[in-house]
């Protein structure tokens, strides 16, 4: 799966699996994805730990390794590549 | 209590199977979990699959991480799921007066009763934030709450899991997950059968009811909690001592 495709469906999911309320297409990059911006809180990260795991079967095992993956968008494909070439 | 998944540790004898037996009865797929006793795994097992209920044992230590992860497969496999009720039952004591307890005594009864209940939310709770519906009952006790000389280390670990379980149950209950905690006073099981008689007596003198209880009056209070009866209750302790405690 090529990155754009990704970074897409990681959108995609953000919006559909946290319920938010805007297009996936206005998410930052760059930005990160729990504090500012999306107003979501780290217990909202649960719930995308859950969803990531599901969706891209990758393992999300405790908050260091959390931590790196929902730093971004691009931060959160990369970490799903990694994990999925390794 | 059709439809869902329950794992009870600690459950094949005493309080942890006469809830895993409520649950059965109310229609749930149980799983009972022992750290021991292969016998009374069989003998649970078939007062459990006796009701018609799906029913399955599974062998950890609570206070071990990886033989946690390991049981949590296994009632995956077992039942067609991830638990979406958990029942923190499991305990052992090691009684002494704290100035002459081994630290081994400390730590064991730490590592089962208080971080076992850690290690079995944290397995539990993905399966029910995916399903966004869970219910996760600590059984306490009244040391907790009014101090038990000579088992401090129980004391602290049962303290431990009071505050664990509101903390929790902050954390979770916007995924429609409750934590709760039942409890018990003196009831007659292998665990209390273990406290010196004389100690017994002075403690059902205190107890308003009277009488010491009965595992199925515990086991009541746990499937009242996980029912739908209890949909607006988390965070809090439900006290079945025969008035003892009083909080």
């Amino acid at each position: 799966m090529d990155r754009d495709r990704l970074r897409a469906d990681v959108k995609e999911l953000l919006v559909t699996g946290l319920r938010l309320d805007q297009p996936a297409d206005d998410i930052a990059d760059d930005a990160p994805i729990f504090g500012e911006g999306l107003g979501l809180d780290s217990i909202d990260a649960l719930e995308l730990v859950v969803l990531v795991e599901e969706r891209f079967h990758v393992a999300i095992p405790d908050e260091e390794v959390g931590k790196r993956a929902f730093g971004s968008v691009n931060a959160l494909v990369d970490f799903i590549l990694h994990e999925r070439s390794a | 209590m059709t439809g869902h998944r329950v794992l009870v540790t600690g459950g094949t004898r005493g309080i942890g199977r006469a809830t895993a037996l409520a649950f059965a009865e109310a229609g749930a797929a149980v799983a009972v979990n022992y750290a021991r006793s292969p016998e009374d795994e069989a003998e649970t097992l078939v007062a459990l699959r006796a009701t018609g209920a799906t029913a399955v044992a599974v062998q950890a230590d609570v206070g071990d991480a990886a033989a946690v992860e390991r049981m949590f497969g296994e009632v995956r496999d077992a039942l067609g799921g991830a638990p979406d009720v958990l029942v923190n039952n499991a305990a052992v004591t090691h009684d002494g007066l704290l100035m002459m307890l081994p630290e081994a005594a400390w730590d064991r009864v730490l590592a089962v009763d208080l971080k076992g209940a850690y290690l079995c939310a944290r397995a539990a709770l993905r399966g029910m934030i995916a399903g966004r519906w869970g219910r996760i009952v600590n059984v306490v006790s009244p040391a907790a709450f009014l101090g038990h000389a000579g088992a401090s280390n129980y004391a602290a670990a049962k303290g431990g899991l009071v505050a664990m379980t509101k903390s929790l149950a902050r954390e979770v209950a916007r995924f429609g997950i409750t934590v709760n905690a039942v409890s018990p006073g003196l009831v007659e099981t292998q665990l209390v059968a273990g406290v010196a008689s004389g100690k017994r007596d002075e403690i059902a003198r205190q107890i308003p009811l009277g009488r010491t209880g009965t595992p199925g009056e515990i086991a009541a209070a746990v499937l009242f909690l996980a029912s739908p009866a209890a949909s607006y209750v988390t965070g809090t302790t439900l006290h079945v001592d025969g008035g003892l405690t009083m909080l």
